[in-house]
């Protein structure tokens, strides 16, 4: 069992948090630029969100299946919630499959610049919107430079 | 300082012998099939090297079930749907590939069609998307710097959308690698020259990288000291046997190393100086190396000064930033020599790059996917500098 109970409580973690970062210029300006468009699968508990960058809005779609996407990700929800503090290591997950890539990896590996903003502000949601019991910040020792 | 995780994993069998590529009968029988298609240009044909081959597989016993002789200098995606149903068609079990970065990629992603069938770009694209092993795939290189022998990964050209495809993948690990230097012996100086300098690209961006570890590190320094030894007489006397044979290890060395720390700026600005401007990849990044190891400097400088000494420079008494300069300079030097003997252009002025065209250079080097592998954060306006001293 992963620390996300339900699909519903996970949907409003990272669908809102999606949101947030969709609405925040300094990386959805970046997002918008590449035209992206991603769907993430994701398991234990299982849910679909699509984002869209295609347009002149980032969108965030949750239960989106029909969409075309340029790449899609595959991973648990908690190999997802680790990956919005900064804590996965990309190389590593992919090699092992924790998160399996399909589409133009390039095109993923190069919005990974822009989005590292979102790092920060994913424990500062989690605590201002009510979702504290996932903000696993205080128990994790970053690796030492 | 050791890295928090990597993974070292190298099921490629190589042999080394001048010779070697026409007596496989021994590594051939290991594999267990008797069935080869053999996949390859109609440069490497006409120099003999592929009925060299296929003589030695016929001799052992072996059947060759047809030829591919149609890739193109870049790998590209329609040969790769028309060779593998010709390769199917023939009854093939396994292929051999003979040449150099574009015949072997062109084979790995055959071989991905070949052996699961299916689209390569809507089935495979992505990262690890294989779930079983390929078909076997011996691969005989006849130049020294690609190093895909022994990577994982393959590059296919996409002429429709005019970008380069990356497919890697654990299963695209050939089985055998051979190295024979007397199949690099008719490469001319040029292209030694360009093929070394990618060669020691991999293994100096592989060896400062972020994702380096112990292991990937005793491949690039095993390398680079080849290849600083041997660079110049295989470019100069090209029948050295060897010299060749030392660059076609240093090669396929560096490509263990790579394929497993990956590559950083360097590549990223070889990367969009070829694609807007057709320089070859090898000289792309000769011209790029020392520039882009004076970007990254102050990440890499500790590592940089352990490799002087590698480069045979003596660096008792001096400082680590002296020592680390030292090894740029020993690149610059060895470049110098390869230049002096008319082999190896050492400015992008000298191979047809605009000068306003550098802000496009530093643009695409920051889009690269190799970025993310960079030892220093990219930044395009930091970058720049550098780019307009290569010119």
């Amino acid at each position: 069992m992963g620390m996300f109970k339900t699909s519903e409580e996970f949907e409003k973690v990272i669908v809102g948090f999606f949101q947030l970062v969709a609405d925040t210029p300094l990386i959805a300006d970046k997002l918008l630029q590449s035209k992206m468009v991603i769907r993430f699968k994701y398991s234990d508990p299982d849910l679909t969100v699509v984002v869209d960058c295609a347009g002149d809005k980032a969108l965030v779609k949750p239960h989106d299946t029909t969409t075309q996407a340029i790449v899609e990700m595959t991973m648990s929800a908690d190999i997802a919630h680790r990956f919005w503090f900064g804590m996965v290591n990309l190389t590593k997950a992919l090699t092992r499959k924790e998160m399996v890539a399909k589409g133009p990896i390039p095109k993923v590996l190069k919005l990974l610049p822009a989005i590292k903003p979102s790092y920060a502000m994913y424990p500062q949601y989690l605590d201002a919107n009510g979702f504290e019991q996932y903000n696993i910040t205080k128990a994790y020792k970053p690796p030492t430079a | 300082m050791l890295p928090e995780f990597f993974e070292f994993y190298n099921p490629t069998k190589v042999v080394y012998e001048a010779g070697v590529a026409t007596d496989l009968k021994p590594e051939l029988d290991l594999i267990g099939i008797t069935k080869y298609f053999i996949v390859s240009d109609h440069i490497i044909n006409d120099l003999g090297l592929v009925q060299k081959v296929a003589d030695g597989l016929v001799d052992a016993g072996f059947e060759v079930t047809g030829k591919y002789l149609d890739v193109a200098q870049d790998a590209r995606l329609k040969d790769v749907k028309k060779c593998a149903d010709i390769v199917k068609a023939s009854g093939a079990e396994g292929i051999i590939s003979i040449g150099g970065g574009s015949v072997i990629d062109t084979a790995k992603a055959v071989n991905i069609l070949f052996s699961v069938g299916g689209d390569l770009v809507d089935d495979y694209s992505g990262a690890h998307t294989l779930t079983k092993p390929l078909n076997p795939h011996v691969v005989i290189p006849t130049t020294a710097g690609t190093g895909s022998e022994v990577t994982m990964i393959a590059v296919i050209y996409d002429e429709e959308n005019k970008e380069k495809l990356a497919f890697p993948d654990k299963f695209l690990l050939p089985n055998l690698a051979v190295l024979d230097p007397e199949m690099t012996i008719s490469l001319p100086p040029k292209m030694t020259a360009a093929t070394g300098m990618d060669a020691l690209t991999h293994a100096v961006e592989a060896y400062v990288g972020p994702q380096a570890s112990p292991i990937s590190d005793a491949f690039a320094v095993g390398a680079i000291e080849l290849i600083m030894k041997n660079l110049v007489t295989a470019t100069r006397t090209g029948d050295d046997v060897d010299a060749r044979g030392s660059m076609l290890i240093a090669s396929t060395m560096a490509g263990i190393s790579f394929t497993h720390s990956m590559c950083g700026c360097i590549h990223g600005m070889a990367h969009a100086t070829g694609g807007l401007y057709r320089v070859p990849h090898g000289i792309a990044n000769g011209i790029f190396l020392p520039f882009g190891l004076e970007y990254n400097f102050e990440e890499i400088k500790e590592k940089l000064a352990r490799l002087a000494p590698v480069m045979g420079e003596d660096t008792s008494g001096l400082s680590e930033d002296e020592a680390a300069r030292l090894a740029i300079a020993a690149i610059r030097k060895l470049s110098k020599q390869l230049n002096e003997l008319g082999a190896l252009p050492i400015r992008l002025r000298d191979v047809g790059v605009p000068e306003d065209g550098l802000v496009a250079i530093a643009e695409g080097a920051i889009n690269d996917g190799t970025s993310f592998y960079n030892p220093r954060e990219m930044d395009e306006e930091e970058l720049l500098p550098y780019i307009q001293n290569a010119y």
